[in-house]
């Protein structure tokens, strides 16, 4: 069952819409992951399911209860259950670490203080965190602590308002495991908002991708990756080397050679986008593959794992982006190069207005 | 509020600077001390001793202890209205909340004492006291309101708290260091306030110090009574530190850049706007309504109006005392607040609380206390605007060091390292970044004093030159004779002269917003 079930969300602003027709259903017990650039619309969607804000339309249901349904129901953020961990943490100053996970439970329980260290203890920190002030703790720690006062009255469903940004890389990674260990151990649903790709496809069961107050797509990390809604999200989630061709029964024309189509039924002229990593480096040598194109690389990028190159192919004006991997060669900048590609592609028709707005408009050109 | 005290060592040249404006404004104490101790002990026994003396205490402790919790009360009820439920007309009660704080004391007072004879004695004096004050505690903490981090009102609403208890729990603990920061200056106030209670007949210490003088001109003994009012501001300070305590309330987070949702009144409305009105009716009303009786009254009566050349000339040398006031109160307060927004420590939180000591004379007494030690070391000073100008100036410093500490502190003192790793010295980094920058602030604290100034009768009845009328001294002369028509439009030039002031500091108090939420 859902646990979480956004149905034709619309909310404005004073001005303009900032959401419009937001379908959105987490099933209970996973993490989705909201992605969106800022202005898309995320944190007021966050904002509508914790009841700050009240949608113009649309139905939020939380556990099987309408919470707000845009006209008669919009049960008050106190009475919805619903967990949330704002942007910086948002720890009370004026209380310790103990007293600000304890804040949400009864009495009784407050004075006991076994639940609290219990979630204290969940989201890795030790018993000694209990009695700090918030000040005294990095910015990590301030973002477990404000999961775990999330988490300590035990609600069947957490918001996450950017609860990574501004960490340091490894900060980050270990913050995020901290983070969703906690969540997993709970069996709590929960919803993470964020504008990093990386972050969603790495915490989410599913990535939901808004853009200008629409849901673009909603699909699992891996399929969101290989095969994205159009050209806009495959640029968003990730890079992207696109090239146009011709479609013909499953097989598309290209730059690259002939590369096979994820999606067979495309004819016609064609926009192909293939991942940097599916691009395979060979140096020309006498036994060189049939397929291969030739390239001219022209720059090189060392990110420790991989290397990112950039390749000139003839007859296209943007460069095309290559990953190596790590124990495999990389000429120096100038060096011929040939190019094969790995596995299918996704391909979109020629033509098609990839520009936001524009999209926006048609959609809404269709709706009415 | 971002405040990051660093712990380098205090810049030499900032401290001496710190130093000598604290003991310039401790001065009138240190005269008064002086001229106690100059009487002899038997003076200053005599006048201690006096049978009235511990009616009088009691008189003035009793008040202190009534009007200071009842206007933390109204206060804080009436910031939060204002500033977290969706009240109908917002801006404009804001506005009609801080107004009471532009009439002078000494007009409400007279409004109420001959408006009814039961107003006369320990209530009305406590009623009106608390009716002028409580807007110091309302701007104090509807400003800490303004710039609170929305997420935790709203952490504690997901967490399912309700209204009440998240404002007790979460409002109440954010604004304590604002509430107790206005309490104290109404206590400050209340200990040593004058001016209000002359119609009212309420004996008070303020009262019989001046009767000391008047009565038998004996300065010494004046000396000595004030010394108690000394001792019983050094109490309030100390209580107040004490109720601080060490807690840190640093804003840890920026927070988000947005307003806060603000509560639905519902059932509450009616109760709510009826209570308001009450407060308004009766801080701000009452002046109001019996100085247009006034006015009505003069032009009845040919003759007894006053001439208008006169209201314009007193107008405008209380426009100019009250600029130049302004500005050197400002002067004396940017070191005090910079030093203690980015410095933490004790001797740091010992300066930045010795310029409280200025409330600890009635204003009459400092004020007598300059005239004295100008006459006997600084002759040249005796009998000049020059004196009177930083006697203003050094009596209501406290007020722009609350301003100003409350905009510096949201300065990032990174922005004034990048200025001196740019090359700019200290002071040029102070002109050219932190003064720049705290701009609002600064507004904030000049019409703060400007409007203090306005209501301030005690210190150019004193220390004015031969024939320098200012609004309060000619409507205080028309008043002791009871000629209300006479008085009544300087009382009204004064009052017009502290809303504009008001409403100018309403708009800087918006701006102060814009660059706590930028």
């Amino acid at each position: 069952m859902a646990e979480l079930s956004c149905q034709q969300i619309t909310a404005s602003y004073g001005s303009g819409p900032i959401l419009s027709g937001v379908d959105l259903a987490v099933p209970d017990g996973t993490l989705t992951a909201i992605l969106g650039s800022s202005g898309s619309g995320k944190t007021t969607l966050l904002r509508v399911i914790m009841g700050f804000l009240a949608q113009d339309q649309g139905t939020v249901t939380v556990g099987g209860v309408v919470v707000s349904d845009g006209a008669r129901i919009h049960l008050p953020p106190e009475k919805r259950s619903v967990g949330y961990v704002a942007q910086e943490g948002a720890l009370y100053p004026h209380l310790t670490v103990e007293q600000n996970i304890a804040f949400g439970l009864p009495r009784h329980e407050r004075r006991l203080g076994a639940r609290a260290r219990e979630v204290l203890e969940l989201v890795g920190l030790s018993c000694a965190y209990a009695a700090r002030r918030p000040g005294q703790l990095s910015g990590g720690e301030q973002r477990r602590v404000a999961l775990a006062r999330a988490l300590a009255p035990r609600p069947p469903l957490v918001l996450l308002d950017e609860p990574f940004s501004g960490l340091d890389a490894s900060l980050r990674t270990e913050t995020r495991e901290a983070v969703l260990h906690a969540l997993a151990a709970q069996g709590t649903t929960a919803v993470l908002v964020t504008h990093d790709q990386a972050e969603a496809l790495s915490t989410g069961r599913e990535v939901a991708v808004l853009r200008s107050g629409c849901l673009v797509q909603a699909a699992p990390p891996s399929t969101l990756y290989r095969t994205p809604a159009d050209l806009d999200v495959a640029r968003f989630v990730g890079e992207a080397v696109v090239l146009s061709g011709e479609a013909r029964a499953g097989v598309a024309a290209t730059a690259l050679g002939a590369l096979e189509l994820i999606d067979p039924r495309l004819e016609g002229p064609v926009e192909v986008m293939i991942r940097p990593e599916q691009i395979e480096l060979h140096l020309p040598a006498a036994g060189s593959a049939a397929r291969a194109t030739p390239a001219r690389l022209t720059r090189s990028t060392f990110y420790g794992p991989d290397t990112l190159v950039e390749l000139e192919l003839s007859g296209v004006s943007e460069p095309a982006t290559a990953r190596v991997l790590r124990g495999h060669e990389v000429p120096p900048p100038g060096s011929r190069v040939e190019l094969t590609v790995a596995g299918a592609v996704m391909a979109y028709p020629a033509g098609e207005v990839s520009d936001p707005e524009t999209v926006d408009a048609q959609r809404v050109g269709r709706s009415a | 509020m971002i405040s990051v005290a660093r712990p380098t060592r205090i810049p030499r040249s900032l401290l001496l600077t710190c130093l000598a404006v604290a003991v310039i404004v401790a001065l009138p104490v240190i005269i008064t001390v002086v001229q106690a101790l100059q009487g002899g002990v038997t003076a200053a026994g005599h006048a201690l001793g006096a049978s009235s003396i511990p009616k009088l205490l009691k008189n003035t402790l009793l008040l202190t202890v009534l009007v200071t919790p009842a206007c933390g009360v109204l206060g804080v009820a009436s910031a939060w209205v204002v500033e977290r439920t969706r009240l109908p007309g917002r801006r404009f009660w804001t506005l009609l909340l801080v107004a009471p704080l532009a009439v002078p004391l000494f007009v409400t007072s007279y409004a109420w004492a001959t408006l009814s004879l039961s107003f006369i004695g320990y209530w009305g004096a406590a009623a009106i006291v608390t009716f002028s004050y409580y807007p110091i505690v309302f701007l104090l903490v509807a400003a800490s309101l303004r710039v609170m981090d929305p997420d935790l009102e709203e952490t504690a609403r997901s967490l399912g708290l309700g209204a009440w208890r998240t404002f007790w729990r979460v409002v109440m603990p954010q604004v304590r260091p604002a509430l107790l920061g206005g309490m104290l200056l109404v206590a400050l106030d209340t200990l040593v306030e004058f001016d209000a209670f002359v119609a009212l007949k309420f004996q008070t210490l303020s009262v019989s110090i001046y009767a000391q003088y008047q009565l038998s001109f004996s300065a010494s003994g004046a000396a000595a009574l004030a010394l108690l009012s000394v001792v019983a501001c050094l109490i309030v300070l100390c209580g107040e530190s004490w109720l601080r305590g060490g807690a840190n309330y640093t804003r840890i987070s920026h927070g988000a850049r947005r307003g806060i949702v603000r509560y639905r009144l519902g059932r509450w409305m009616p109760v709510v706007l009826i209570g308001l009105t009450l407060l308004v009716a009766a801080s701000l009303g009452v002046p109001l309504v019996r100085l247009a009786d006034w006015f009505a009254q003069g032009t009845r009566t040919a003759g007894a109006a006053a001439p208008v050349s006169g209201v314009w000339s007193a107008t405008l040398t209380t426009v100019l005392l009250g600029i130049s006031s302004a500005l050197v109160a400002i002067l004396l307060a940017l070191p005090i607040a910079i030093l203690a927004v980015r410095r933490s420590g004790r001797v740091v939180t010992a300066i930045e609380r010795s310029v409280y000591l200025s409330f600890a004379l009635p204003d009459l007494v400092g004020a007598i206390a300059l005239a004295y030690g100008a006459s006997h070391v600084a002759h040249f000073l005796y009998g000049t605007v020059v004196l009177l100008v930083l006697a203003e100036a050094m009596l209501f410093v406290p007020f722009a060091v609350v301003a100003l500490r409350s905009t510096i502190g949201l300065i990032e003192p990174a922005l004034e390292d990048s200025a001196r790793s740019l090359g700019l010295g200290p002071l040029r980094t102070l002109w050219r970044v932190t003064v720049p920058l705290a701009r609002p602030g600064l507004a904030a604290a000049g019409v703060l004093v400007f409007a203090f100034v306005l209501g301030d009768l005690s210190t150019p009845q004193v220390l004015a030159p031969p024939g320098l009328t200012t609004l309060g001294t000619q409507f205080n002369a028309d008043s002791a004779t009871v000629a209300f028509a006479a008085a009544a439009p300087y009382a009204g030039a004064l009052v017009v002269l502290a809303f504009l002031a008001t409403f100018l500091l309403m708009g800087r108090f918006g701006r102060i917003h814009a660059l706590a939420e930028g």
